[in-house]
């Protein structure tokens, strides 16, 4: 295999392994922002005449009404709301996950792009994709093809819901197939209408690491087999087995639960608690004497230890909603960070409900070092987490790159990977397969 | 037998894991083919083992569904670790081991004399990963914390639910799993470093539940650069936030639909009400994008989902392309054509319960046929000290004198 234009080795696991990133939303980014964050060259393969929704932002160019409905959705938006000349590199999400990554243009819908696929395809150790198998197909991106081209790939594809099977072409994101694999009617609120369940995407992340894995494991099956393999990392199997529990409740006793909410299986106190401020909460969770002793105490009602009614866990869980009512009114005219400190210091589990402002000031992860400021040339400077764990030989100062412009690593994959010359580089911008910015017919 | 190659099948782990987040770890890593070595407390066993829910309901160390999914792949050796002896077994079988993992309190192995620096003298080339909930430095290291806390911290928990009601939590023990998920990741990625980048210098990683919540579950990460460009943090948001978007009743239950400005085109076509797209109000993005259409809309869409089954408005998503999903139950879950075609959940036979359905791979290696194609199918949890004899003597080469010597003095 050709290793031309490779960085140099520094010592990151990955370095000088070059994965393809052809993903979309969330799951797949996060699996190549991992792989990223320890050291693999990752090359978005991205189009300037397709924008997949909800990657670089929900439009190429979103009028302002958009915009707008996007702030009010939840802020995770643009800079200073504002979309900005090219709206495609000012993505919150996108600036976020995209980190470490590079970018090349390649329209995989002409001749001219396959071609340079396959010769990137030849160059390279692995492929992430999760879209639709159908729209995978229509442009050849198959382990059947690209196999031929490269044996050792490593291949790890993240449809929804699998590559065979009657929803191969159901088109979801993590919600809707947590809502179909039952997570959001668990999570829903005991005594109010499912409408009011949380959403959220921990399918996503749990796929975006589950594909990360998946890659790290091909790797090492090609070290000892000398051959490439193919995985099949579909994001609701990969979730599923996180709701274990529940399934071998069923499974073992026929019981289905739903609408749990914050309630746990057996203990309580354990629940959120409102906390003075404006939308200020903490969460509690006892799961012993020792501790709900110590929290009587704190709140200066001893004589809770000896009342029938919590007397001991299964007591307590029984009537844990007036156990709620007499902590919540405690915590309701104190603050969080003030109660959390004293709770702790009680050896009482217990943390603030953090948005993001406290996760950004918070002083534990400060002085673990883990944010990290990084400039954007089109969004601005923000701060990162950092790598996801800490490693004792692996001093790792990720984010090293920013997430990348459309297609700011054209030059570099064209002519220093594939030996593209100037002038069949020149002809593929005239062409429009090489650019910076989505056609104008994009919307 | 196994035939042909798994990736991890020439890893020997040291498991001194227990309850929900290293277990979730070491299971990931014994799924793809490593030879797990659970370390337990004799007599009582992991924790997770007194944790429901119970097969029949009935509390034992060998009938916690919980316990039973967490350890299938993996061999149970009971060793007391408060004794000297006992301390000496796990240093003995560290000589031979490629990862140790860990989840116990900062500071414990090191009282135990299982530190990094104490294994790094009997194997230089061992890769320790100690899981914990807020990592081995810091001021919180230390501090007490159990699932809802950490997800409170590290997750999105501020903006789920509804916003006049407390914020709730994701279902189960998600949050611990994530972690134990992103410590098979990062035990894999030393694992090749440590073989092929650093001539077999091992390493001690650090993985917290409440960074690798924070790094994100639930597009944590979104939010916290959100949140930079916008200045506003988040917060629970009403029941429909976009148009055509939230849960909705159908006949038979609930549905969870995302139209948004951007699809809902779509969904205007699925109920069959193209002429709407006619209208001024809906002809253009930015007009759909205007908040009074989410209530304008929900009159056409209440009454559409009400007259069908959730079944039926999947289909109707998947042929519009639409982003949808049934509000299914685990029982819905189980008996779903999908997963069922699919031959997803896995039969395991278990003394105590019999053979049930588990939660399969989380994700198929295909191997060519000459490779040993299918994934080797799971072995059922241990029971406590199942393996301890074969541990020990195959192992370690103890003798059986040795061995009953050790169980005698309860060292086993």
């Amino acid at each position: 295999m050709t290793t031309n234009g490779r960085e140099p080795r520094s010592k990151l696991p990955l370095d000088g392994i070059r994965v393809l990133d052809i993903t979309v939303v969330w799951a797949g980014p996060y699996s190549t922002m991992q792989l990223g964050d320890w050291g693999a060259e990752v090359i978005r393969v991205e189009s300037t005449k397709y924008f997949a929704a909800t990657t670089r932002g929900q439009m190429a160019r979103p009028p302002k009404e958009v915009v707008e409905a996007q702030a009010r959705a939840g802020g995770m938006g643009y800079p200073d709301n504002e979309a900005g000349e090219r709206p495609w590199n000012r993505s919150a999400v996108f600036n976020a996950h995209g980190r470490n990554k590079r970018s090349v243009t390649i329209d995989l819908t002409s001749p001219e792009g396959q071609e340079a696929f396959e010769r990137l395809i030849a160059a390279s150790d692995g492929l992430i994709e999760n879209n639709v198998p159908i729209s995978m197909e229509k442009w050849g991106v198959t382990y059947e093809r690209l196999s031929k081209i490269n044996p050792r790939l490593i291949m790890v594809r993240m449809p929804a819901f699998g590559l065979a099977g009657p929803y191969k072409n159901y088109r979801t994101w993590g919600n809707h197939m947590e809502a179909l694999s039952g997570h959001p009617l668990i999570r829903a609120y005991p005594n109010l209408s499912p409408e009011y369940a949380a959403g959220g995407v921990p399918a996503d992340a749990a796929g975006g690491v589950g594909a990360a894995f998946a890659f790290t494991l091909g790797l090492r099956y090609r070290r000892r087999t000398g051959k490439g393999l193919m995985i099949e990392a579909p994001t609701a199997e990969n979730f599923v087995p996180l709701l274990g529990e529940y399934v071998m409740d069923y499974t073992m006793n026929g019981r289905v639960r739903t609408q749990v909410g914050n309630e746990h299986w057996t203990n309580a106190p354990h629940n959120s608690y409102r906390c003075q401020g404006e939308d200020r909460w903490i969460t509690v969770g006892v799961w012993n004497e020792e501790q709900w002793r110590s929290l009587c105490g704190l709140m200066r009602q001893e004589n809770l230890v000896e009342d029938p009614r919590f007397i001991d866990m299964a007591s307590r869980f029984e009537n844990r909603h007036e156990l709620d009512s007499t902590i919540g009114e405690w915590t309701g005219t104190r603050q969080p960070h003030w109660l959390v400190e004293r709770l702790q210091a009680a050896g009482v589990p217990s943390g603030v409900v953090m948005n993001e402002r406290d996760a950004l000031e918070d002083r534990h992860l400060h002085e673990r070092g883990f944010w990290h400021s990084l400039d954007h040339p089109e969004a601005g400077n923000y701060r990162h987490v950092g790598p996801a764990w800490k490693a004792s030989q692996t001093p790792n100062d990720t984010p090293r790159r920013h997430a990348p412009l459309l297609g700011q690593d054209n030059e570099y994959v064209y002519k220093t990977v594939l030996g593209y010359t100037d002038d069949e580089y020149r002809d593929l911008e005239e062409k429009g397969q090489i650019g910076m910015d989505f056609a104008p017919e994009v919307p | 037998m196994m035939t042909g190659t798994m990736p991890l099948d020439d890893v020997r782990i040291i498991d001194l894991t227990q309850t929900t987040i290293g277990p979730f770890c070491t299971r990931m890593l014994g799924d793809y083919g490593a030879d797990v070595i659970k370390i337990e407390r004799p007599g009582t066993g992991d924790p997770a083992r007194t944790m429901p829910p119970f097969f029949n309901d009935e509390p034992g160390i060998e009938r916690s569904g919980l316990f039973l999914f967490l350890n299938t792949n993996k061999r149970s050796v009971t060793v007391d670790l408060e004794s000297e002896r006992g301390r000496q077994i796990i240093r003995q079988l560290v000589e031979n081991a490629d990862v140790l993992v860990e989840n116990f309190a900062p500071g414990v192995m090191g009282e135990m004399g299982l530190g990094y620096e104490a294994l790094t003298e009997v194997n230089p080339r061992i890769v320790v990963t100690s899981l914990s909930n807020y990592g081995q430095s810091g001021p919180y290291h230390d501090f007490a914390g159990t699932e809802i806390n950490l997800y409170g911290m590290g997750g999105n928990m501020i903006a789920s639910g509804d916003i006049d009601h407390e914020p709730v939590k994701t279902a189960g023990r998600m949050v611990n799993y994530h972690a134990g998920y992103v410590g098979a990741l990062a035990t894999t990625m030393s694992l090749h470093a440590t073989e092929f980048l650093r001539d077999g210098i091992g390493e001690h990683l650090d993985v917290s539940v409440f960074e690798t919540a924070t790094h994100s579950i639930d597009s944590r990460l979104g939010r916290l650069m959100g949140y930079q460009h916008s200045g506003n943090v988040g917060t629970r948001p009403g029941r429909s936030a976009a148009v055509a978007s939230g849960v909705f009743q159908c006949a038979d239950g609930w549905f969870l639909i995302t139209g948004t400005a951007t699809f809902v085109h779509l969904v205007i076509k699925m109920i069959g009400m193209d002429e709407l797209l006619e209208q001024p109000e809906w002809a253009t993005v930015a007009e759909r994008a205007k908040p009074e259409r989410i209530d304008e809309f929900a009159a056409y869409l209440v009454p559409w989902m009400l007259e069908r089954t959730k079944s039926e408005v999947r289909d109707a998503c998947e042929a519009y392309g639409i982003l949808g999903g049934p509000m299914n139950t685990i029982a819905d879950l189980l008996s779903d054509p999908g997963f069922e075609s699919r031959g997803y959940f896995q039969e395991i036979d278990h003394p105590t319960t019999g053979a049930i359905k588990y939660p399969g791979f989380h994700f198929t290696i295909h191997r060519d046929a000459e490779d040993g194609g299918p994934m080797p199918a799971r072995r059922r949890a241990p029971l406590l000290g199942e393996h301890t004899d074969e541990v020990l003597s195959e192992g370690l080469g103890l003798s059986d004198d040795e061995i009953s010597r050790l169980r005698a003095e309860r060292v086993i």
